[in-house]
Formats: C-alpha cells, sequence, structure tokens
C-alpha cells in the first residue's frame, strides 16, 4: 500500500532539499508520495523540474508559512 | 537521444568554486546525466584526507556564509552524487606526484576513482561537455 512521507528540509540550502528527496525516493517503492518541506525558495522549481526530467510526478506544490511544501509521488 | 556526459575540470581551491562543482556534479548526476570531475592544481589540496572543514576550506564572503549556515559540505554533495547517481572522481597525476601524493592514502576516503592524466581527460571529454571551475 502506497505510504505518504514527509521530509522537513526546512533551514536546508540548494541542493539540500533535493538530495534529501532523492535519497528518500531511493528507498521508496512506485505509488509513495513524499512531502518535501523547504524553506529554499528554489525548491519549488528546482523539484518539479528535476522530477519532469527523471520522471517522477509532481503531485501538488503549495507555499504555506514561511515554506513550501512539494509533494512527490514516485513513479518508477 | 542519449544524454552528453558533463565534463568538469575543478582547479581552484577556493571554497565557493569547489562548492560549486560539487553542486553543479551532485545535481547533474543525479539528474540522470554521467558526470566526470577531474580535480587539479591547488583545487585538489582541500581533499586531503584527514582535514576538518575548517582545515579544508577558505574562501571569501560567501565562504564564511557557507561556514555558519545549513549549507550542504561540499565533499559531502561530491559523495552523494557518486551514491545517487554515476559520478566519477579524478585527481590529476601530476599534482599527485607534485605532493608525493597517493589516491588511496592522501585523499578523502571513497571520493576518488583514481588518478588520471589530463590527455586522457581531455580526450575523454571530447564525447561531452566540459565546464571548467
Amino acid at each position: 500500500m502506497a505510504e505518504r512521507q514527509k521530509i522537513d528540509a526546512r533551514g536546508a540550502f540548494c541542493p539540500g532539499p533535493l538530495m534529501e528527496l532523492i535519497a528518500a525516493l531511493k528507498h521508496s517503492t512506485i505509488g509513495d508520495e513524499i512531502d518535501v518541506w523547504s524553506s529554499d525558495k528554489g525548491s519549488a522549481s528546482d523539484i518539479p523540474a528535476w522530477c519532469a526530467k527523471v520522471g517522477h510526478s509532481v503531485v501538488e506544490t503549495s507555499e504555506q508559512d514561511g515554506y513550501w511544501s512539494v509533494v512527490v509521488k514516485k513513479a518508477k | 537521444m542519449s544524454i552528453k556526459p558533463l565534463y568538469i575540470m575543478l582547479c581552484s581551491g577556493e571554497h565557493e568554486k569547489i562548492q560549486l562543482a560539487a553542486m553543479v556534479a551532485s545535481v547533474a548526476a543525479v539528474s540522470d546525466r554521467p558526470v566526470e570531475v577531474f580535480v587539479t592544481m591547488n583545487a585538489l589540496l582541500p581533499f586531503e584526507r584527514g582535514l576538518s572543514p575548517k582545515q579544508r576550506y577558505h574562501g571569501g564572503h560567501f565562504h564564511e556564509l557557507f561556514m555558519t549556515k545549513n549549507v550542504p559540505d561540499a565533499v559531502e554533495l561530491f559523495g552523494q552524487g557518486k551514491m545517487l547517481g554515476e559520478l566519477k572522481m579524478w585527481a590529476c597525476s601530476m599534482v599527485l606526484d607534485l605532493q608525493h601524493w597517493e589516491c588511496d592514502q592522501h585523499l578523502t576516503e571513497d571520493l576518488f576513482d583514481g588518478p588520471m592524466g589530463l590527455a586522457k581527460f581531455l580526450a575523454d571529454a571530447e564525447s561531452g561537455e566540459l565546464i571548467t571551475i
């Protein structure tokens, strides 16, 4: 059954949040979702761009109180 | 369409430039692009085995910020690129000779794939894109 995991990468600078996401994806199964919380402004565009390049899906991107939440679904 | 490998020639020992090389190399590697990094001249000195971050890194304004903020460590970024992508690192054989260093004795553990000469690196780099930092 697919799971949703949260990564709190707030306070980490580029490319820390992306690298944390990739490490988590490596240990996930297809269909799992990972919600990355990042205060690094670039993550809101970097993470979707990376997903588009390597073939994972972005479920949603939203701005919260001082940070971004990017939910990624492992697709391969 | 096959992806062209990225070749990075890292020559500078400045923290800011090593940081940029680590960011470019690791992000490209985890984006399914093969990366090879040739570390030469003063850039090899920070990779001496056993150095603390304070001993390893020297630089200017952004170096000071890197050392006090939660910025990923450059050596760790290179390591993550190797672990999560296709990233190879080569130490310049001329610099190793001048320093009387061996890769497996004097450089940071588990980071370098071996020594390499400039001519071999340049020949390999003809198959991809080369940037120099």
